[in-house]
């Protein structure tokens, strides 16, 4: 039957696809057989990049890395520095940073719960999540001053404090937050044209999960309890309690359910470390030379495990940075995913590890547009889809 | 004194022809976009007249203004063709059905089969649209409109025939006018049969849960995603014009038409009725996921078909 | 409140014990739940399958490639129960090349062709060491994250396929 496949190409420009990104789609009928990933068309070279940097410059660096989950990549990047210097941020900036840490978490998640909605085509959730997220990012806007790229993270601490006015403001908009979330969580469970998009839609059965190294919300949706914030913790996340979210369908609603507890999950602790943030100064100095050495840092960002590798010379550059992005350590996932899957779920399939290409591919360096223009294999796609529908 | 000839031209061109119905069709899609967006907690459009009223309007001339591409590929005759062919099409079925007056511009006993007749011929001219513009997107779209046709239309065509056979008429203006003799208001009579056209209308003007031929998120525009320019404006308009083809028909058959009592303009019956059921139309759209095109049609094929059986088997009962 | 983690030294430890003497080259743990060994070259395949087998690890994070100089060393970054343990070896720089571990992880093979485009080390078995996060037409033997690479280098390279792709 080899005659039978077809190959579909699915990217780099695709509607389903916020980002570029080119799959190629091997299908039989219907039938997704194999898909092989092709990344690298958001190439930007930051590793390259930040060893012509001094530390400090790679701090607004590494927030670039990607516009979701630019506090983790900054935290990531900040807490390896530190433990380069041996020093410690005072207790005050642990607490900031870890209630921004689980801001970026929530208006990550809200974001990707209203992607996917939008996906299977169900808009009105879509609009209702990204209008609570707006409430997320006020909050974030108000802490920091700024939407996106926050550059609120520094060595040796952040650099400005929560007020008390701040803080009581926060609490109230992360008890909206927590209420709405609930109740799209309860609508989300029981809406049967949602359960018939995403129930048994991209299954990662818990072994397949482990063998392919996936993480985040992706691994704790196929049963594995795994968090890097409970299993390495880092900031002050030993001293706050929280549960980590698991759901056993391993398919995409159980995706968006453990994205809707932990978003949950993310209000609660905002709300603790609120309550219990410790005084004192929320920075300190730092010099500029880092001491020679190698640090392995790693955060549990929205996506997944978020891991980057220092090495430092002694001179104010690091001789080498390297970043693995939770999306990268994915796509073996969602490629097992794809496989055996139907064509019309390919978006909502690929939606679910919560892709951000951005953060995947940062490696090298690229001039101007180099990347070669796709073309769309017309003809390939029309066979199939001839087929496809021959076959009905 | 006026002849009757010029008379009827202008009844054909103005009212209740193209004009009111062109005015008709951007309200109603203001109606639906402004609904929605409410529902989901947005503004819908805001900037254009009051409320937004004549954003549809404006959209229509924006796009008339636009490049108009044809593809190199593009069977070049029929693409050009199709999109006119859809909105004559949308309103001459318009024509069968009762909008301003409690007669339609034109009728004949057995209209009501030349209507689904009209209304298949809309749905297959689609599909001659999106195959002559060659691009997969489009064919896919195409083939799609033909697989959901296939799931709507015998329980549409099914449900339509309940209210015939009890009001022993094949015209729908009969049927609408003998609901107002009679007060034997087919929605109250026949519920299922009202439920079943609806979500088979929903279908038939490819609107959400049923909006898999344009499904965005994984066919970019489905079948129109070639046409741009002026034939967009008018696949827009057709869109627009079918949508006042379901409150209408909906209205006609079910609903009593554009009737009603105290001495009061039909036109305004008319409105008010066609009003809520393009309201309820826009409320199912903000409710649910899109379907896949095989759950659609084994959902259609599995309770609705059955349904519309079982409510002309009522209705040949004497219940109804 | 929270479980008491595995300490550092358990695992250290227990590698110090099974790992056989001679394989090693350094054994450290900087900080808790961070173990860096340094293995030689030609045991380095055998080292991790007893590691893999005996600790139970499935989870690769990364791999990272670190140009030395006269030699590239590459670091395979595992998980154990949240103790990132980070197993360096290291090949010449001349002729790079190490065998492949996708047969024991089979997560492992986007990182290890993004390590071989990057810095040109080849890994013996990988089933398909093709282009992955470079563009199409990217010089071959033009290792971006190698240390005499420049980004003028680079630049330069590009220009010159660009030109080369023109005349051709």
């Amino acid at each position: 039957m080899d005659e039978e496949r077809v190959i579909i190409p699915i990217g780099p420009q695709h509607p389903a696809l916020k980002e570029p990104m080119n799959f190629m789609l091997k299908v039989e009928g219907e039938k997704v057989l194999e898909a092989i990933p092709n990344l690298g068309y958001n190439h930007r070279g930051i590793e390259k990049a930040a060893t012509v940097r001094t530390y400090i410059q790679n701090l607004y660096l590494a927030e670039r890395i990607c516009g979701i989950c630019s506090i983790a990549h900054v935290q990531c990047y900040a807490q390896g520095v530190e433990k380069l210097l041996e020093m410690e941020i005072p207790p005050r900036a642990q607490y900031v940073r870890l209630i921004l840490s689980e801001l970026n978490r929530l208006h990550s998640h809200l974001l990707w719960v209203g992607v996917a909605a939008h996906e299977i085509g169900f808009d009105t959730l879509f609009m209702y999540l990204w209008r609570d997220r707006e409430i997320v990012m006020d909050t974030l806007e108000l802490i920091t001053g700024n939407r996106v790229s926050y550059g609120f993270t520094m060595l040796g601490g952040v650099r400005r404090d929560i007020s008390p006015d701040m803080a009581a403001r926060v609490k109230k908009e992360m008890k909206t937050v927590r209420d709405r979330t609930q109740y799209y969580k309860k609508m989300s469970s029981n809406e049967r044209s949602i359960l018939k998009r995403t129930q048994g839609v991209g299954i990662l059965k818990p072994q397949d999960a482990l063998a392919l190294c996936a993480c985040g919300p992706t691994l704790r949706a196929s049963n594995i309890k795994w968090d890097v914030r409970r299993e390495d913790p880092y900031l002050a996340y030993n001293e706050i309690p929280f549960n980590v979210v698991t759901s056993d369908g391993c398919d995409v609603l159980s995706r968006m359910i453990v994205h809707y507890d932990e978003v949950i999950e993310a209000t609660n602790i905002i709300e603790y470390a609120l309550d219990h943030m410790p005084s004192g100064s929320f920075r300190e100095k730092v010099t500029r030379r880092i001491p020679a050495g190698e640090v392995v840092s790693r955060v549990e960002a929205p996506r997944g495990e978020d891991i980057h590798y220092i090495k430092s010379n002694g001179t104010d550059k690091p001789e080498r940075f390297k970043v693995r992005a939770p999306t990268l350590g994915n796509i073996p996932a969602v490629c097992k995913m794809l496989s055996d899957s139907y064509i019309a779920d390919v978006p909502i399939i690929l939606a679910g590890i919560d892709p951000c290409f951005s953060c995947t591919d940062r490696v090298t360096f690229v001039k101007g547009e180099m990347g070669k223009g796709w073309i769309w294999t017309q003809e390939e796609l029309r066979r199939y889809a001839n087929r496809w529908y021959q076959q009905r | 004194m006026v002849p009757a000839e010029i008379i009827e031209f202008l009844s054909v061109l103005i009212y209740p022809g193209f004009i009111f119905i062109f005015t008709l069709a951007f309200f109603y899609e203001w109606v639906d976009r402004k609904f929605v967006a409410r529902l989901q907690n947005r503004y819908g459009p805001l900037y254009a007249g009051p409320g937004g009223i004549l954003q549809p309007f404006a959209d229509f001339i924006k796009l008339l203004a636009k490049e108009d591409i044809t593809p190199r590929a593009a069977d070049k005759t029929t693409f050009r063709v199709t999109p006119i062919l859809m909105l004559a099409l949308a309103l001459s079925t318009l024509f069968f059905i009762p909008t301003a007056y409690t007669t339609a511009v034109s009728w004949f006993e057995g209209d009501l089969i030349f209507v689904t007749f009209l209304v298949s011929i809309l749905v297959l001219i689609t599909l001659i649209a999106a195959w002559s513009s060659t691009s997969t997107f489009s064919t896919v779209g195409g083939i799609r409109v033909v697989l959901q046709m296939l799931g709507f239309e015998i329980p549409m065509t099914i449900v339509m025939v309940g209210p015939a056979i009890v009001s022993k008429t094949l015209s729908i203006t009969n049927i609408a006018l003998w609901q107002y003799t009679t007060g034997h208001y087919f929605a109250i009579y026949q519920p299922i049969g009202l439920i079943v056209l609806i979500i088979c209308l929903l279908a038939e003007i490819k609107k959400a849960p049923f909006d898999i031929p344009e499904a965005e998120s994984e066919l970019a525009a489905g079948w129109i995603t070639e046409f741009s320019g002026r034939k967009l404006a008018l696949i827009r308009l057709t869109t627009d014009v079918e949508l006042i083809l379901a409150g209408a028909l909906v209205t006609a058959l079910f609903l009593g038409g554009p009737t009603g009592p105290f001495g009061i303009p039909s036109v305004i019956f008319f409105l008010i009725k066609t009003t809520g059921v393009i309201l309820v139309i826009s409320n199912l759209r903000a409710l649910f996921a899109r379907f896949r095109i095989d759950q659609m049609l084994g959902g259609f094929w599995k309770y609705l078909v059955p349904l519309a059986l079982l409510q002309i088997i009522l209705v040949t009962l004497g219940v109804g | 409140m929270v479980e008491t983690k595995e300490s550092k030294t358990g695992l250290l430890e227990r590698l110090r014990n099974s790992i056989p003497q001679e394989w090693i080259l350094s054994l450290k743990a900087p900080e808790p739940r961070r173990i860096f060994l340094s293995v030689k070259r030609e045991h380095f395949k055998e080292a991790m399958t007893k590691m893999l087998k005996d600790e139970e690890i499935t989870h690769l994070s990364t791999i990272t490639g670190v140009d030395l100089g006269e030699e590239i060393e590459v670091i395979y970054h595992l998980d154990k129960s949240g103790t990132i343990l980070s197993v360096k070896t290291t090949t010449p720089k001349s002729q790079p090349t190490l065998p492949t571990v996708t047969d024991l992880i089979p997560g492992a093979p986007l990182y290890e062709r993004e390590v071989h485009e990057l810095l040109g080390v080849a890994f013996d078995g990988h089933p398909d060491l093709s282009r992955l996060v470079l563009p199409e037409g990217w010089p071959p033997g033009l290792y971006p994250l190698r240390r005499e690479i420049s980004i003028e280098n680079i630049r330069s390279a590009l220009e010159k396929a660009k030109e080369e792709k023109k005349v051709g």
